[in-house]
């Protein structure tokens, strides 16, 4: 029976990050063996604009659009709500036609190897005998995508804070993708009280029984390894994903797995990353695929106690991944930017923007579509109203969507009391935003003003390229609203 | 049409008056008007009113004209409230000249009034954006702070202004207002203040900014037939111009100038038959300093791109060719939103009724003032003229300067 085939990965972290030398500073101790720094989110990051990132990244590896997608499944033990398909605004983000088969899958840190096999069982996805409003022409392949996206916490003075770090990773699957998934297993064994989070809960926590904890780690890993039946040995493997609650357990696991330290070293995040939860061992998979290993060992160990092992046998897959470090943060810079220290948005008035006026407006705020004046051609952004070149009130505009480049044309940055209200919680956490007015171009040599704010306390100046990418915009009535924002190309 | 003629106008001070209402404001800027008219006024004779507000916290955001002329005695006439944001009572005054104009009413009432201080510095900036484009701009993570740090940012870019030019906006505006009594802000400041406050939205520093304010204004309009049973010195309007655009700046053709600014002073000279050196004075929209600057370009006062070296070179201080905001402006008068458009009327009555006290401009005949709604989404501008007829010119004194132009600049 044939199965899918991962064809282009991508991968992302946010740039931020802080060190193990800093939560030594302010505790007197670091709780998290074997990790150096952890990545950051900033203030108007989440599970699902890291998705969104790594995500784009991989169709961009791939050349494929979000039309192209026949399967979704979106993978976190930290969705940015308890309820609500975030499937729909991650494919809506990404222009996956509404028919799409989607999965979401939470609850433990191997979310993300689930994610991956709920897509091995259902694809591939040919270009025939599936007419369900089919956009693409039949002869194009439909492909799955799969995106693992995380950022636990934990209780300031845990274990589980002090690794936590952040981070996403996306597969595109095809028939025709270039590394094949040889076999899979799991393994489950009941381990309450190892890594759990209480409902209505933001902080991972674990009893902290050390040799109970780690019996369930290695028994359950084994277990899926063993479970394997693949063409070579696991212990022949060149790079092993294993699952990294923090940077010294993975190679505690390596004996019973049967691994060498070095395979696991050979593909490990978790040192620069630190403890990336479901995206853990995905990220780990998607480095050893990007460097091009050729025997990838994959045993991801969730929460209370399951394992998923796979056995990857990579010929070349497209990959792009952002994973670089940016600017180091003080402890207290850290505390602000995950919203430990601030008090949330201040009590509103005026300006409001309804739930159902803004997801008018989700084509430009995820997808950039603009729309050609059929009187004088210009791009118009919102297209809607009277046409901002000629004025002339048009019948409809063509839609345009732009690729998301654009040169800025004005800029200031809002420092503290210049910012509206409802950003005031963002830059009480991450300090002053830079916002410009864009001219995004569109497919020719035409461009459109866009309004725009600029990421991670960017400074730009009229004249800089710049590319966009979305993030959150605020939340209100506990609905977030993400659009896009820009960042230096 | 019939003329209309400026009678009387007063405000009360602008600044925060915890013990006020938006009521009580108006009623006291009522009776300064009433105060104000020469010959005197009986409010029976005010047959309409029209009244600026934006509403700022939410306050009686419906029928806010009938609640304030109710509650000063103007018993069933018809009220009808203006909502055009900074430029509400800039616009009722228009409103007020056309009713008169048109021969519906003799005397009408225009007035504007707002609170702004009584809520929490981040409830009041809820409302501050809410004339900006509010979809878009305002979720980029602007208010107006923002969006004109943005044109000034392009200003500096295209022509060279520099901060230090927005800076003696500031300065100018400061040393004005320290004259009048009414201003919120009535202190002088140093170009060093303005170059070293703390930056609102780069390159805007805090003095780079007006305040917010709490404050009401009110003007008399009369009709040709009536004018003279209020005054001997009727002060005629003599051109009236308005123009709107998009209300975002990012919709619009220029980032550098305010289009809907330069078509309304267009249309205002031309119905006033005045040239920009014709003026003895001017108030203009200085909401952020960056706004006087593309003011005086936008209203012909210099070539573009040189406001920023006009107001560097003295022109536009109290004793320079051409005094703009003497009252201290926006910035040091205050911008209580509903009530500044009005506010800019009182002080060109004062100008041109010789009671500007130590900010008067000597023999002031002619003024304009000029006042923005948001980022430029509405202008309105209106031409003042002292007619001399009670050194008997009779009615072909309207243009008693005249022979007079060459003293302007």
């Amino acid at each position: 029976m044939s199965q899918p085939k991962i064809e282009a990965v991508g991968a992302y972290a946010p740039r931020f990050r802080v060190s193990a030398e800093k939560f030594e500073d302010a505790w007197g101790q670091f709780h998290a063996p074997g990790i150096s720094e952890t990545a950051v989110p900033n203030a108007d990051e989440d599970s699902v604009t890291m998705a969104y990132e790594a995500a784009t990244r991989a169709l961009g590896a791939a050349e494929r659009a979000g039309d192209e997608i026949a399967f979704l499944a979106f993978a976190s033990t930290t969705p940015p709500v308890a309820e609500a398909d975030l499937t729909a605004r991650l494919g809506a983000m990404l222009g996956v036609p509404e028919s799409a088969t989607r999965h979401e899958f939470s609850g433990s840190t191997r979310a993300g190897t689930r994610a991956l096999d709920a897509a091995l069982s259902a694809g591939p996805w040919g270009g025939t005998g599936d007419s369900r409003n089919q956009t693409r022409d039949d002869e194009t392949d439909r492909v799955g995508l799969v995106v693992a996206s995380d950022c636990p916490r934990g209780e300031p003075d845990s274990p589980e804070e002090h690794a936590a770090g952040a981070g996403a990773a996306a597969f595109v699957l095809s028939e025709s993708g270039g590394a094949e998934i040889l076999s899979r297993a799991e393994y489950a064994a009941d381990y309450p009280g190892t890594r759990f989070r209480r409902r209505g809960s933001d902080a991972t926590e674990g009893l902290g029984v050390t040799s109970y904890d780690r019996r369930a780690f290695t028994e359950t890993l084994a277990g899926a390894v063993e479970g394997l039946d693949g063409e070579w040995d696991p212990s022949t493997a060149d790079a092993a994903a294993i699952q990294a609650p923090n940077g010294k357990l993975p190679y505690r696991a390596a004996g019973a797995l049967g691994v060498e330290t070095e395979a696991i070293q050979q593909c490990a995040t978790v040192h620069d990353l630190g403890d990336t939860g479901a995206a853990s061992v995905p990220l780990s998979l998607a480095k050893a695929l990007a460097q091009g290993d050729e025997r990838i060992l994959v045993a991801a160990h969730g929460s209370g106690a399951g394992a998923d092992a796979l056995l990857i046998e990579n010929r070349g897959v497209a990959a792009e991944l952002a994973l670089d470090a940016g600017e180091s943060v003080s402890y207290a810079e850290y505390l602000r930017r995950r919203g430990e220290l601030t008090s949330g948005a201040p009590e509103g008035g005026g300006a409001y923007v309804s739930v159902p006026s803004w997801r008018r407006t989700l084509d430009q705020r995820y997808r950039l579509v603009a729309g050609k004046c059929p009187e004088c051609a210009a791009l118009n952004f919102p297209p809607e109203g009277a046409c901002n070149s000629c004025k002339t009130l048009v019948e409809g505009y063509e839609d345009v969507e732009l690729p998301g480049t654009g040169t800025v044309e004005a800029a200031t940055t809002i420092s503290q009391g210049g910012a509206p209200p409802e950003f005031a919680e963002q830059q009480a956490q991450s300090g002053d935003f830079g916002v410009a007015i864009v001219a995004l171009e569109g497919p020719g040599r035409e461009s459109v003003s866009v309004p725009a704010q600029v990421v991670d306390s960017e400074a730009v100046a009229i004249g800089d390229r710049v590319a966009t990418t979305i993030r959150r915009i605020y939340t209100q009535e506990g609905v977030t609203r993400y659009g896009f924002k820009v960042k230096s190309e | 049409m019939r003329d209309a003629y400026l009678v009387g106008a007063a405000q009360t001070d602008f600044g925060s008056f915890p013990d006020e209402s938006y009521r009580s404001l108006f009623a006291s800027a009522f009776e300064r008007t009433r105060e104000s008219v020469p010959k005197g006024l009986d409010p029976d004779d005010i047959e309409e009113a029209v009244v600026g507000t934006l509403g700022v916290g939410g306050r009686q955001l419906g029928l806010s004209g009938p609640a304030v002329t109710e509650h000063v005695g103007l018993h069933g006439i018809p009220t009808t409230r203006v909502e055009n944001a900074c430029a509400a009572s800039g616009y009722a005054v228009r409103q007020a000249v056309q009713a008169v104009r048109s021969g519906m009413a003799d005397v009408v009432l225009a007035g504007g009034v707002e609170i702004m201080t009584d809520a929490s510095g981040d409830a009041t900036k809820y409302w501050l954006g809410v004339s900006g484009e509010t979809e878009w701009e305002r979720l980029s993570g602007t208010t107006f702070a923002g969006v004109y740090a943005q044109m000034a940012d392009a200003h500096m870019a295209e022509h060279g202004t520099t901060t230090e030019q927005l800076s003696h906006v500031a300065v100018k505006n400061h040393r004005n207002g320290a004259k009048n009594p009414h201003a919120q802000l009535g202190f002088e400041c140093s170009l060093e203040d303005a170059e070293t406050a703390q930056t609102v939205a780069d390159p805007l520093t805090l003095y780079h900014c007006c305040p917010t304010s709490d404050g009401a204004a009110c003007a008399l309009i009369a009709s040709e037939d009536a004018v003279e049973t209020y005054t001997d010195d009727p002060i005629r309007i003599a051109g009236v111009g308005a123009a709107s655009d998009s209300v975002g700046l990012f919709q619009r053709d220029s980032y550098t100038r305010i289009e809907a600014s330069r078509r309304a002073a267009e249309m205002a000279y031309e119905r006033a038959d005045i040239s920009p050196d014709d003026l003895d004075f001017a108030e203009v929209h200085d909401c952020f300093s960056i706004a006087e600057i593309l003011a005086y370009e936008d209203l012909g006062f210099c070539e573009p791109g040189e406001g920023g070296r006009l107001v560097e070179s003295g022109a536009t201080a109290l004793d320079g060719d051409l005094p703009v905001n003497t009252s201290g402006g926006l910035k040091s008068k205050g911008h209580p939103i509903g009530a500044t458009g009005a506010g800019q009327v009182v002080e060109a009555f004062k100008q041109l009724s010789g009671t500007a006290g130590d900010r008067q401009v000597e023999g002031a005949t002619r003024g304009l003032t000029h006042n923005v709604g948001g980022s430029g989404g509405a202008a309105v501008v209106h031409v003042f003229e002292r007619e001399a007829r009670s050194a008997s010119n009779g009615a072909s004194g309207r243009r008693p300067r005249a022979s007079e132009s060459e003293v302007a600049r």
